[in-house]
């Protein structure tokens, strides 16, 4: 199996952005109700974009052309989800 | 040529300056507008055109009548007549609850499930109600009710003789939705009847049984519902095929800069793949509709 370089080099990195998206999937299966559920996507989204800031300050390339691109795919899965299932 | 094309837009080398060019953001722009346009479409055409897309292709009267008994030929219980007037008192309820915006047994103005029986002119010995929206199977429906227990009393109640089914669409808390009754009931005569030859002094007290919200669809009542394209599944399957294309892209990108060692100003490509696998999960494993 090939381990990129990226998640070798970060790997508590890697596996905390892992545990959020899998503490994420599991709460919103267990919890059937749709407030709950909205603020849980929510709260998954907020991190990834704070995880993808924190990553790329210390990788020392933070820039406003990264930051467009995370916000870009964020929004498309949220509002994808937010409009198809809510 | 069109191979140019094509690697120039899926597979990152040189001339993308080794990004694939649909994950640059004027493209994840164009996806996000892309979606946004077609639910407008879809929007538009459900209220301007009702008869083109449905809420809830995939349930019928038919369908359910069929499973709900069959469930109860399982268990070898007598299966259910269909009953028109507990139809009726049954598409009342779902229209009273999208008239008065409320998804409940009982009505923001007092009504009981037992009101729509009375108004509907049926006279019952035990009476039961079962509700749903949002479904768009009826497998799904009947799996949904049949895995709450209180849904399933109503379904294989040895005490009920008939059934009515009401399929009604319409917007309930600003969402356009499909509702869906199950009127259960007992004629009071034929009770009466058999009570009397029985013990003829008895007077037979009319039996409320505990209600639950079930998922029916009389084909009378939803006409407009069969046949039809439900704007959710399409919906589904544009946003499918948005994220599919997204991570196979991505993954090619990402297999092939490990490969090559190529060093960019980006996004991590793991981090984007998993949050838009985890957002595609969610959509796979959400559960539809809603039972009460």
């Amino acid at each position: 199996m090939i381990i990129p370089k990226e998640v070798k080099q970060k790997p508590l990195e890697y596996f905390s952005l892992l545990l959020a998206l899998i503490i994420g999937f599991i709460s919103y299966l267990l919890i059937d109700n749709t407030p709950i559920r909205l603020w849980i996507v929510s709260c998954v989204a907020v991190f990834y974009f704070g995880w993808s800031l924190y990553h790329h300050q210390k990788r020392g390339d933070l820039q406003l052309s990264i930051i467009v691109e995370y916000f870009l795919i964020i929004l498309i899965g949220i509002v994808l989800i937010f409009k198809t299932l809510f | 040529m069109l191979k140019k094309i094509w690697t120039h837009y899926f597979i990152p080398q040189e001339r993308n300056n080794h990004r694939a060019t649909i994950l640059k953001p004027t493209f994840l722009l164009f996806f996000l507008i892309l979606y946004l346009l077609n639910q407008s479409i879809i929007k538009s055409l459900v209220t301007l055109k009702p008869g083109i897309l449905g809420y809830s292709s995939e349930i019928t009267a038919q369908k359910v009548f069929d499973q709900t008994n069959n469930e109860r030929v399982k268990l070898g219980l007598e299966p259910l007549t269909y009953n028109p007037v507990l139809s009726e008192s049954a598409k009342s309820k779902a229209e009273d609850m999208f008239s008065n915006n409320y998804w409940a047994h009982n009505s923001p103005q007092g009504k009981t499930p037992w009101t729509f029986f009375d108004t509907a002119g049926y006279k019952y010995s035990v009476a039961g109600e079962n509700l749903a929206k949002d479904f768009y199977d009826t497998d799904s429906l009947l799996k949904a009710w049949m895995n709450s227990p209180t849904h399933k009393e109503n379904i294989v109640n040895n005490k009920y003789q008939e059934i009515g089914i009401a399929v009604v669409n319409g917007t309930l808390g600003g969402i356009k939705t499909t509702l869906v009754v199950q009127h259960f009931g007992t004629p009071l005569v034929a009770t009466t009847q058999k009570n009397t030859t029985q013990k003829s002094n008895d007077v037979v007290e009319p039996e409320v049984v505990q209600s639950s919200e079930t998922v029916q669809s009389p084909n009378v009542l939803s006409e407009t519902s069969q046949n039809l394209v439900s704007p959710l599944i399409l919906s589904k399957i544009l946003s499918s095929i948005i994220f599919i294309v997204l991570v196979v892209v991505l993954f090619i990108d990402g297999f092939i800069t490990v490969k090559e060692n190529i060093h960019r100003l980006t996004g991590s490509t793991i981090g984007h793949i998993g949050f838009l696998v985890f957002i595609f999960l969610l959509m796979l494993f959400n559960q539809q509709g809603s039972i009460f």
